[in-house]
């Protein structure tokens, strides 16, 4: 069974593009735009991975990680995240890896096989 | 340069860690806070100068704790960091008087330039502050100086009435206390020529001359006890001045002025002679400290850059320095608030009145209107000024013209809002583009033809976005001259049309195009103009985003005309806006659309229909669309 990712980004061309990227090497995919959202698909789809976005309306990435890791049964998804703000290796201190838009999707899929294989 | 110190308050701990390293690196001394209460009780204890805190925390928000920090001091330099999609409470903040606000994602250029202008402004206010308590000082010392000599004045007068009423007092003669707080040489003197009694300060000066003749402490005498004013006084049974020359304990001499009035007893016979003298030199002094104080205080008054005025508790202008004349014109004698203000009651937040109230200084910041009929922004000061008995009689007011440094201000905050905003928009038009890009390449590689024409489409959208944005930020950098030429209505509104269908059907909306008949033409810029209605019916086109499939987007975009003007009328079904939206739809880096909008668009939509002369009507309601009517003149003489 292929493995699963949780795209969490609010641009629906990025979503897309995650989707592409990640669907061509083999992933199953699905997306939420919101942190309310992403939470429910955490439960219901249970994702081996989760790339997320910082900047949403409403709340923004850092919060969906606290909300994450406070649920004994989901806290340990690997988080790589992908954002257009400076300095977001700092914003999640436990992130497998971050990635500054535009970024380079070779190297998002090197860190996501690297994530999933350790 | 040692730098104010810093507060600083967010609920992120990565953040806030960040933040504090790097303007510690800078030299800022950093408390730190995650919450508001904390950062209160902080506050209370440092006063920091400049506080910079995050909108969005729980419990007391960053708002809340602007409003309470106002409250506890109100010269405190607030600067507040917003999300993308605060510009609302940005806005509130700025009415709570912050002094500025920076956008996530955090520009430490952007930032650090805010920190600066707030250092700034800190330390302007305070010398302004020095300043204004300096003038206060030398308005006392002036004061205080001027009482001294109306003093001797009155004790003059005193003395010349004294004469009638002295029969009681030469009852007793015991009683010199009235006077020996004279700062003059007081003396009486008996009929047989000698001193009987005399004030603390002619025996501290003079010695205790009690007994001895009445000439003894005169030095320049030359016919002796002829010339002596009180034997003088006697003979003649009347008052007279002289000067003559005494000396004194030290062995000094001074000249004096020496006046001397008979007291008569009931039978009309000199009973008492009562002896003023004056230091003439002492006085000659005075007059001369006290005119060059004057002098020094009016030059300071009059070349201060600022508009000075001294009003009493009416709001009477007593008096105005040069400049004050120069930019609000001659108000003196009439009241400020009827002459500066134009109001018919005094000013709600008038500073004067709470100094008049509590003794201490005030500020507020105001727009008044200057003589050329410019709005100035102006800081209002306030100081007391008192009398000899410690009450407050007058109040000095000192306007400064901050127009310059607020309009600065507000440039620079909407260039660094909209720096911040860009940035982040592009970011993401930018990697949207890689996506399409991407889809566009697999498609190829496969052979897949609707990947190929979806990416191409994504792509075809998202540069187009690019390219307004860019067309947006250099229109908003830079006012354009326009280019008026004689345009034909009709090939203008189906040019227009054009360009925008392809985004249109992208977008699967039914974008319709009604142009009446025999429209003619009018005068304009046609590029620019087209820009401005494409704005508006993209906006239109992407309202329509989340219709129903069995109500498909549709955008009607209607040319009708008169002989004045022509009408541009776009009418989309999609999902119309509530009041607030309606009411800010062209406020500069307002957007409802999140991450999509930049919030330039409309501004300048607005901005270049403006030029025209014409003017932009919104009619909307919630889920039933929005109808935005461009109305252009079609001459250039009706055109501003």
């Amino acid at each position: 069974m292929s493995r699963k990712i949780l795209i969490i980004d609010d641009d629906p061309y990025i979503v897309k593009y995650l989707e592409d990227i990640l669907q061509d090497d083999g992933f199953a995919t699905c997306t939420a735009s919101n942190v309310a959202d992403a939470l429910e698909l955490l439960k219901k789809e249970k994702p081996d991975l989760i790339t997320l976005d910082l900047e949403m309306p409403n709340e923004w990435g850092p919060r969906f990680y606290r909300k994450m890791i406070q649920d004994p049964e989901h806290n340990n998804v690997p988080v790589i995240v992908v954002s257009g703000l400076s300095g977001i290796h700092l914003a999640i201190k436990n992130a497998v890896a971050s990635f500054k838009k535009p970024f380079n999707p070779k190297e998002l899929l090197e860190a996501i096989h690297k994530a999933l294989d350790s | 340069m040692s730098h104010l110190p810093i507060l600083l308050v967010d609920d992120e701990e990565g953040i806030r860690t960040v933040l504090a390293i790097t303007l510690e690196d800078e030299g800022y001394p950093v408390d730190t806070a995650s919450s508001g209460n904390e950062a209160l009780a902080l506050f209370q204890a440092g006063r920091h100068p400049i506080v910079v805190t995050d909108i969005r925390m729980p419990g007391m928000s960053g708002v809340d704790l602007l409003r309470e920090i106002k409250r506890i001091e109100p010269k405190t330099e607030v600067i507040m960091i917003s999300g993308h999609a605060d510009i609302d409470v940005a806005i509130q903040s700025l009415k709570h008087d912050a002094s500025d606000f920076i956008t996530k994602p955090i520009n430490m250029d952007v930032f650090t330039f805010a920190l600066q202008r707030a250092e700034e402004r800190s330390t302007m206010r305070r010398q302004l502050e020095e300043h204004t308590s300096n003038l206060e000082a030398l308005v006392e010392r002036k004061s205080a100086q001027l009482v001294e000599v109306e003093r001797r004045a009155a004790a003059r007068q005193l003395f010349e009435g004294l004469t009638a009423s002295l029969e009681a007092f030469a009852a007793n003669l015991d009683n010199m206390s009235m006077f020996n707080q004279m700062p003059m040489f007081v003396s009486i003197h008996n009929r047989n020529h000698e001193v009987v009694a005399i004030n603390d300060h002619y025996r501290q000066r003079l010695g205790d001359l009690v007994g001895q003749k009445s000439w003894s402490m005169f030095d320049d005498l030359l016919n002796g006890e002829r010339d002596c004013p009180v034997a003088r006084t006697i003979a003649d049974k009347a008052a007279r001045r002289a000067e003559h020359v005494v000396r004194c304990i030290n062995g000094n001499h001074h000249a004096v002025a020496v006046d001397t009035v008979p007291i008569t007893a009931s039978d009309d016979e000199v009973e008492l002679v009562l002896e003023f003298m004056v230091d003439l030199r002492e006085a000659e002094q005075l007059r001369e400290e006290l005119r060059t104080t004057q002098h020094k205080y009016q030059q300071l008054f009059d070349q201060t850059p600022c508009f000075i005025s001294v009003q009493n508790r009416d709001f009477t202008i007593l008096s105005s320095n040069a400049r004050h004349k120069d930019g609000l014109g001659d108000l003196e004698g009439g009241l400020c608030y009827e002459r500066i203000m134009h109001r018919a009651s005094p000013c709600r937040d008038c500073p004067l009145i709470k100094t008049f109230e509590d003794g201490e200084m005030h500020q507020m910041e105001t727009v008044i209107t200057n003589r050329k009929g410019e709005q100035i922004n102006a800081l209002i000061w306030s100081a007391p000024i008192r009398d000899t008995s410690g009450e407050i009689t007058e109040a000095i007011e000192m306007i400064t013209d901050i127009t310059q440094i607020r309009k600065l201000q507000d440039r620079l905050t909407s260039l660094g809002l909209l720096l911040g905003s860009t940035a982040h928009g592009i970011k993401g038009l930018l990697t949207g583009i890689d996506g399409a890009i991407y889809r566009l390449g697999g498609g190829l590689r496969n052979k897949n033809d609707a990947r190929v024409e979806d990416g191409f489409n994504d792509l075809q959208h998202l540069t187009g976005r690019m390219k307004q944005t860019v067309l947006d930020i250099l229109y908003y950098a830079k006012k354009r001259e326009l280019n008026w030429k004689v345009i034909d209505v009709a090939a203008f509104a189906l040019n227009t049309y054009t360009t925008m269908s392809a985004k249109a059907e992208a977008k699967n909306v039914l974008l319709e195009l009604d142009i009446a008949k025999n429209l003619g033409s009018f005068k304009g810029d046609a590029s620019i103009l087209a820009s401005a209605l494409g704005n508006i019916l993209e906006n239109a086109i992407d309202a329509c985003n989340g219709n129903e499939p069995d109500a498909p987007g549709n955008v009607l975009f209607k040319i009708t005309g008169d002989a004045n003007q022509i009408a541009f009328q776009i009418t989309d079904n999609g999902a119309g806006m509530d009041h607030e939206t309606r009411d800010k739809l062209f406020t500069l880096f307002f957007s409802s659309k999140g991450i999509a909008g930049t919030g330039i668009g409309l501004f300048v939509a607005n901005e270049i229909v403006q030029q025209h002369g014409g003017n932009i009507t919104v009619e909307s309601e919630q889920g039933h669309g929005s109808t935005f009517i461009v109305y252009i003149p079609r001459e250039l003489s009706v055109q501003v």
